[in-house]
């Protein structure tokens, strides 16, 4: 967005707000987005495609009588706009509402930027492409390599919020990150390892690291996992790492934390604000700017995202709020409002999630264990989670089977399954080294909405976890 | 001239030598609600997504602007990053052949003229349902989505084809609660058409299913026959067969299907179609996202693996027909052969027959994590939340927490005893209730 533009749509953002008050409103944000993305796919050493998209336009929420109503458009012409504004009201009017739908919030005027030195979307097509293929050949090591692709992903997303209340807020966050998956197949059995590094920065990341080495220790890591076995199927003490123990934490206990969930009911921490939940060496934040993480200085309801201590030496503290959740728990809102795009409402969103790092070294974690399986997460391919019951399952990366305080052979398949409330109080030691990531590849969804977060945290030894294997 | 017309002829005069232009207008409602319908969402997403190529160097920009200045702007970037890209090998040309295959049932009419009030009033009766059923139970968050949507193609050799399409999704919940004891319940409907959707009815179900699984436990480990209900079973048969039938994971070597090709693969009472052109189906259309005519393809038949699905790029690379399943997840990714209603065909026995004939197993009523199964592998994982144990041909306890695991390609050879006849979808994907012989439970 420059600076000419940006004078522009201010003006139309202004209109807007005007208009609304005319037209009898009691509350009016806007949203104008501008989004810049590129993704190139590298497969089997050829170009497969080289994808690049702008999303632009701008969103309206309004309450009328205390009843949210919220239109969106990418035709920024003045009469677009007029019935964009309409179309909200609209759209409120068609409910009924409270008094009032938000809690009282600080008004902030702010711009800001995440740090980059070099703008990705300006960098030449030809060294984009040149870098991901380079990586893609890197991969193929053996023979037992059956697909190799790799993917450059690159977005710049500059947001300007502006209310009725005088807020205006711009922030812009560029995210830039390689993914490679390798197939291997040894001995007629097939796997497939993913694993990506992104970073809030710009083209000076990319440009920083060693891909060659990246996809090649992919390839490694595909072929041992098809020539191991899968775990044998129970309960046991395990291991976590940081990247899937951060996955976890977001989705079976961040999600629950997030007060909209919880003032419905949908949430297993509803009315448990200063009970124990975990065992006392158990801290965990939700912070808007973190190293590894991404960038969220201020929601998208104008509000800045500080550090929010949901959980303190296993007490729960606090929920996560967007203003409409905040009024309903009666509380302020935690800068957790968050939209995909313009054309989504803001809705609770986890920022960067985390647990406090504590004490152990790996060595201590893994010594006093008979028998269990060191979790990891570099090739994890997903997890899904039932919030009202807190049970969450996950597929991890091939891990390692600790025998007698050592760590042993790999197995492969693994997926893990618990009961997140019950696996809070089974941790027994807490590593010491602080690891977060984020990703310009995949994103967290909640209600037909996505959004970038970041996750982690330290190792973490939970004494029961169910594992599932073939 | 239509848009996607002109920026067809935009691009061709700057350079390209083949343009292909999609543009996808929709209008979607969504309200979120929870005891209360908390907000009403309107937006009109629209985009147009270019492909341009020189020769055999391709490449795609996308934007959401759509007016003549910015098309300007975006055939130019699709032409400079296209200059650059290194030569296609096995680039020939896009889509060729139009029309529109005899496909109904997917555009809704009264979409248009539905009043905001009349879906806030029937929602309202809807989540009312829920706490009359039962006092036990409340609703929790869910939402209404629908959508109309407008298609036109245009490329190089045609111009443009249009399509429109309704869409509508629903997901309604419910928790009880008695004492310490806490339970969900939830229930999903995609369907194309408003009077399909039953609203009363998925409350009360999910009421029903919270408050049965109000004792659900845990089962030992083991190994037992395990009967899946369809919606569920359709999800797994949409995570792990849409990758390996897809034409490009066979060319680039990921699929566990290649060279598999009028081979036995499964047994004798398995027949799998994908179908573009059933009346009503979730991804019913007359034409796919390349404007190349749908079409109803056998994937397995009497357990013999009879096509792959392909789109126009990938059917030239085999030298054969496209089977119309280019698809386009959103407007701005490239199109891929992707199933359009897949279908695992019904047969004879109801869901309770099914449970009558089955001595010890579980019934599976729902999970979570069956899109972590691995496509590849075949290995085939999740969590179950809602289960029964069934004992001598009847539901008995309610179970919930064990994962269940096997393999489903050793499935599809001997391990699938029943299909039903109920025939249900989840998405795209099609699957009545079936009992298979033996799957791991990880539990206690």
């Amino acid at each position: 967005m420059g600076e000419k533009a940006e004078r522009k749509d201010t003006v139309e953002m202004e209109k807007i707000l005007d208009n609304a008050a005319k037209l009898g409103v009691s509350y009016a944000d806007v949203r104008y987005q501008c989004y810049d993305y590129e993704m190139i796919t590298v497969e089997n050493k050829t170009l497969k495609s080289y994808i690049s998209r702008r999303l632009s336009g701008i969103g309206i929420r309004v309450a009328v009588k205390g009843a949210v109503g919220y239109a969106s458009t990418s035709d920024l012409s003045h009469d677009s706009l007029n019935k964009t504004l309409n179309q909200a009201i609209k759209a409120a009017k068609s409910i009924k509402g409270k008094k009032q739908p938000f809690s009282e919030a600080k008004i902030n005027k702010a711009n800001v930027k995440s740090s980059m030195k070099i703008d990705p979307i300006n960098v030449s097509p030809e060294e984009k492409v040149s870098i991901a293929l380079d990586a893609n050949k890197a991969a193929w090591i053996s023979d037992e390599i059956k697909n190799a692709t790799t993917r450059i992903g690159l977005s710049k997303d500059s947001r300007l919020f502006m209310s009725s209340e005088g807020a205006k807020v711009s922030v812009e966050t560029t995210l830039v990150g390689l993914s490679h998956e390798s197939v291997a197949k040894v001995n007629g059995v097939m796997e497939r390892v993913p694993h990506s590094e992104s970073m809030c920065a710009g083209f000076e990341f990319i440009k920083s690291k060693d891909w060659n080495s990246f996809t090649a220790d992919i390839s490694k890591l595909a072929i041992e996992a098809a020539s191991s076995k899968t775990p044998p199927p129970g309960t046991y003490p395990v291991v976590v790492d940081p990247e899937i123990f951060g996955l976890i934490l977001h989705e079976a206990f961040g999600h629950a934390s997030e007060g909209d969930s919880v003032f419905t009911g949908d949430s297993v921490l509803q009315n448990k604000i200063g009970t124990q939940l975990a065992s006392e060496i158990v801290t965990i934040i939700d912070e808007g700017i973190v190293e590894g993480g991404y960038f969220f200085p201020f929601d998208d309801e104008g509000t800045k995202k500080e550090k929010t201590v949901v959980v303190e030496k296993g007490f729960l503290k606090s929920y996560l709020n967007d203003r409409h959740s905040a009024l309903e728990l009666g509380t302020e809102s935690t800068g957790n409002g968050r939209a995909q795009s313009f054309e989504n409402i803001p809705i609770v969103r986890q920022t960067n999630y985390y647990m406090q790092p504590k004490d152990y070294k790996f060595e201590e974690l893994i010594e006093d264990l008979d028998f269990g399986i060191y979790i990891r997460g570099k090739g994890f391919t997903g997890g899904q989670v039932d919030e009202g019951m807190g049970t969450f399952t996950f597929g991890v990366g091939p891990s390692q089977i600790i025998n007698n305080g050592e760590l042993t052979e790999t197995v492969r398949g693994v997926v893990i399954s618990g009961m997140i409330l019950e696996t809070l109080k089974t941790i027994d030691a807490v590593g010491k080294k602080l690891k977060i990531w984020t990703s310009v590849f995949g994103s967290c969804g909640k209600s037909g909405q996505a959004a970038t977060c970041g996750l982690g945290g330290p190792q973490v030894r939970v004494g029961k976890m169910t594992v599932g294997g073939r | 001239m239509e848009l996607a017309e002109l920026a067809v002829k935009k691009a061709l005069n700057i350079g390209a030598t083949e343009a292909e232009a999609y543009i996808q207008r929709t209008k979607a409602i969504r309200v979120e609600f929870a005891d209360e319908i908390e907000n009403f969402v309107t937006v009109e997403p629209l985009g147009i997504s270019l492909r341009v190529a020189l020769g055999k160097k391709t490449a795609m920009h996308s934007t959401s602007i759509l007016n003549e200045s910015e098309i300007d702007e975006a055939v130019a970037k699709a032409v400079k990053i296209a200059k650059v890209a290194p030569d296609d090998p096995n680039w020939k040309h896009v889509n060729k052949k139009f029309g529109k295959a005899p496909a109904e049932g997917y555009y809704d009419e009264t979409f248009e003229k539905l009043d905001y009030r009349e879906i806030v009033e029937n929602l309202k009766s809807a989540i009312n349902c829920i706490t009359k059923h039962d006092k036990r139970v409340k609703p929790i968050r869910g939402a209404l989505a629908m959508s109309i949507s407008n298609v036109s193609i245009a490329n190089t050799y045609n111009e443009s084809s249009e399509r429109k399409e309704t869409s509508i999704f629903v997901m309604m919940g419910a928790k009880a609660k008695e004492g310490m004891l806490e339970s969900t319940g939830t229930e999903h409907w995609e369907a194309r058409f408003w009077k399909e959707i039953n609203l009363e009815d998925l409350a009360v179900k999910a009421t029903e299913k919270a408050t049965k699984f109000l004792k659900a436990k845990p089962i030992a480990s083991g190994k037992m026959s395990v009967i899946i209900r369809n919606q569920i079973f359709a999800s797994i048969l949409g995570v792990i067969l849409s990758g390996p039938i897809n034409a490009d994971w066979v060319q680039q070597g990921r699929s566990p299907l290649s060279n598999k090709l009028n081979t036995q693969i499964a047994s004798e009472n398995i027949n799998i179609v994908d179908d573009g052109i059933m009346h009503g189906g979730w991804q019913t259309k007359p034409f796919d996202d390349e404007g190349h005519p749908t079409q109803k393809t056998p994937i397995i038949e009497k357990g013999t693996l009879k096509n792959y699905l392909y789109d126009t790029y990938t059917a030239l690379k085999d030298n054969v027909e496209s089977t119309g399943n280019a698809q386009r997840p959103y407007y701005w990714m490239k199109p891929q052969p992707l199933p359009s209603n897949l279908i695992l065909k019904a047969e004879e026995a109801s869901p309770e027959e099914i449970i009558r004939e089955t001595k010890k197993g579980i019934y599976i009523e729902e999970t979570i994590g069956e899109q972590l199964s691995n496509p590849v592998s075949g290995n085939l994982n999740a969590t179950v939340t809602h289960g029964y144990l069934v004992e001598n041909g009847e539901l008995t306890e309610p179970i919930k927490g064990v994962l269940i695991s096997g393999n489903f390609y050793e499935l599809l050879k001997n391990g699938i005893e029943i299909i039903g006849k109920d025939l249900r979808n989840s998405e795209q994907n099609y699957s009545p209730t079936v009992k298979l012989t033996q799957l791991t439970i990880a539990g206690k």
